[in-house]
Formats: structure tokens, sequence, C-alpha cells
């Protein structure tokens, strides 16, 4: 699991590969729960080169979401593979997260 | 059986595993996906409860398939699972946690704890595979 974080247009990217699970989740969690702490306005998680996520990982989403409800902030979500995808639309989350195409919608969005 | 110890690290060994013997057998791709994420999980569950977090202990997968079924077993020598506890949470009650219970029911047609297992867990999991000629399905 590589984490990236990039600034862009005034928005963080959390650019993430590879499998997230228990082993990987806790430093995602540490990475999102520290931009939620500064009160980044919009976060956006990069999910392209993702290949495997766990109920750990939809559980730091979750969390990250939540946190930022408390200042109105967005999580946004973009390059979502297909089988990733599968699990956020099979918990239910696509109702609740903001899901792109590219980082181009997130970003105009 | 493969044994790895109780350590995260160790999941994506038994998920590559899962998703080895489900392609070599020409198991659905479908039916190998749900299942490597219902083994992920429940060897997660057994790391987070059943050893609590200790990553010295031992986990035991058993993977079997035959023309019937894709079966695997679980086992670990830790805390006993609270078997009438174990739910998730409501799908529509979005919040952390809870969702593992439901990726293993989602896979499985059988998830069942061996309550004979004198120390720790021995827990069943079973898809039942279609016959590919005729499309019958062989569930008993």
């Amino acid at each position: 699991m590589e984490i990236k974080i990039i600034d862009r247009d005034g928005a963080k990217i959390i650019a993430l590969s590879g499998d997230i699970d228990i082993y990987t989740s806790p430093e995602v969690r540490k990475q999102l729960l520290r931009m939620v702490d500064q009160r980044i306005s919009v976060i956006m998680v990069d999910l392209t080169d993702v290949a495997y996520i766990d109920s750990s990982g939809i559980a730091t989403f979750v969390e990250g979401l939540k946190g930022m409800m408390s200042y109105s902030g967005r999580l946004k979500f973009f390059g979502m593979p297909e089988r990733v995808k599968e699990i956020f639309n099979f918990s239910k989350l696509d109702k609740v997260f903001d899901m792109y195409g590219s980082m181009e919608d997130a970003l105009k969005n | 059986m493969i044994t790895v110890p109780s350590h995260p690290k160790y999941l994506s060994l038994i998920r590559a595993v899962t998703v080895m013997i489900g392609t070599q057998n020409k198991v659905d791709e479908t039916v190998i996906r749900h299942m490597e994420h219902a083994v992920d999980e429940a060897c997660s569950n057994v790391i987070k409860h059943a050893y609590a977090g200790d990553p010295n202990e031992q986990i035991g997968v058993t993977l079997r398939i035959s023309p019937e079924a894709f079966e695997v077993i679980i086992e670990d020598s830790g805390l006993k699972a609270d078997v009438a506890s174990i739910k998730g949470r409501g799908l529509d009650d979005i919040r952390p946690g809870g969702l593992g219970v439901h990726l293993i029911k989602r896979a499985c047609d059988v998830f069942e704890f061996d309550e004979e297992k004198k120390k720790g867990n021995r827990l069943r999991l079973v898809k039942y595979l279609k016959v590919q000629n005729g499309n019958k399905d062989n569930r008993p």
C-alpha cells in the first residue's frame, strides 16, 4: 500500500494504491483524520490503483466523512475500480459519498 | 491447511491463496471474489477478536474445492466467539464497523462455528457451486 498526498486547486488528494485491509487501513486512517483535524474543506481520495478494500477500509472512510460533516467539509472519491465500487454499493455508501469518474470531475463539482 | 501468524500482514497471503485455488479450479470469478472477501474478513475477526490483536498466535486455513462446493475452514486457539452476538450493523445504518459479517454472509451459503471445538474457534464457510452443464444448483 502506498499513500501519496497531493495539493491540487485548493483540494487535498489522498492517492492510494495496493490493498486496503486491516494491515494498511490504520495508516490511511491516520492521514485522513489528520486532514479532518485540520478542517480541510475538500478531501479527494484517488482509488484508481486500489486493488482491494475490506470492511476496515470502508469504516475508515465513514469515520472520515462523519468527522468532516461537523464542519461541512466534503469527502470525494474518484477513479474507483469496479470491484471497489461493488463494496461501496453493497454497503450502501454510494448513497452518502460523492463519487466521480475522474479527478477533473471531482474538482469541478 | 496453511498456517500463518496472526499478524495482519499475512492477510494478503491468505487472500492470494484463496483466489489461486478458486482460479485453478475454474470457479466462477464472482464466487472467488466474494470468497476472498469472506475469508479475509473472517481472518481479520480472528486477529481482532479471538487474539485481541496479538500477532504471535496462529491461524489455520483449509481450502477445499469439490464439484459441489468451495469450502474454507478457519481455525484459531483464541477466545471463543460469542456466536449469538455476531451480527452486522443494518446496512442502512451508516457508521464505521459492522460490515464484515455482511460480506461473509453475502459470499457463503454456510457460515457456522463448530461448537464442539473445546479451545478456540473453527469456522466453516461453504459456497455451493452450480453444475456447469445444465446450470443446476447443487445445493442439497
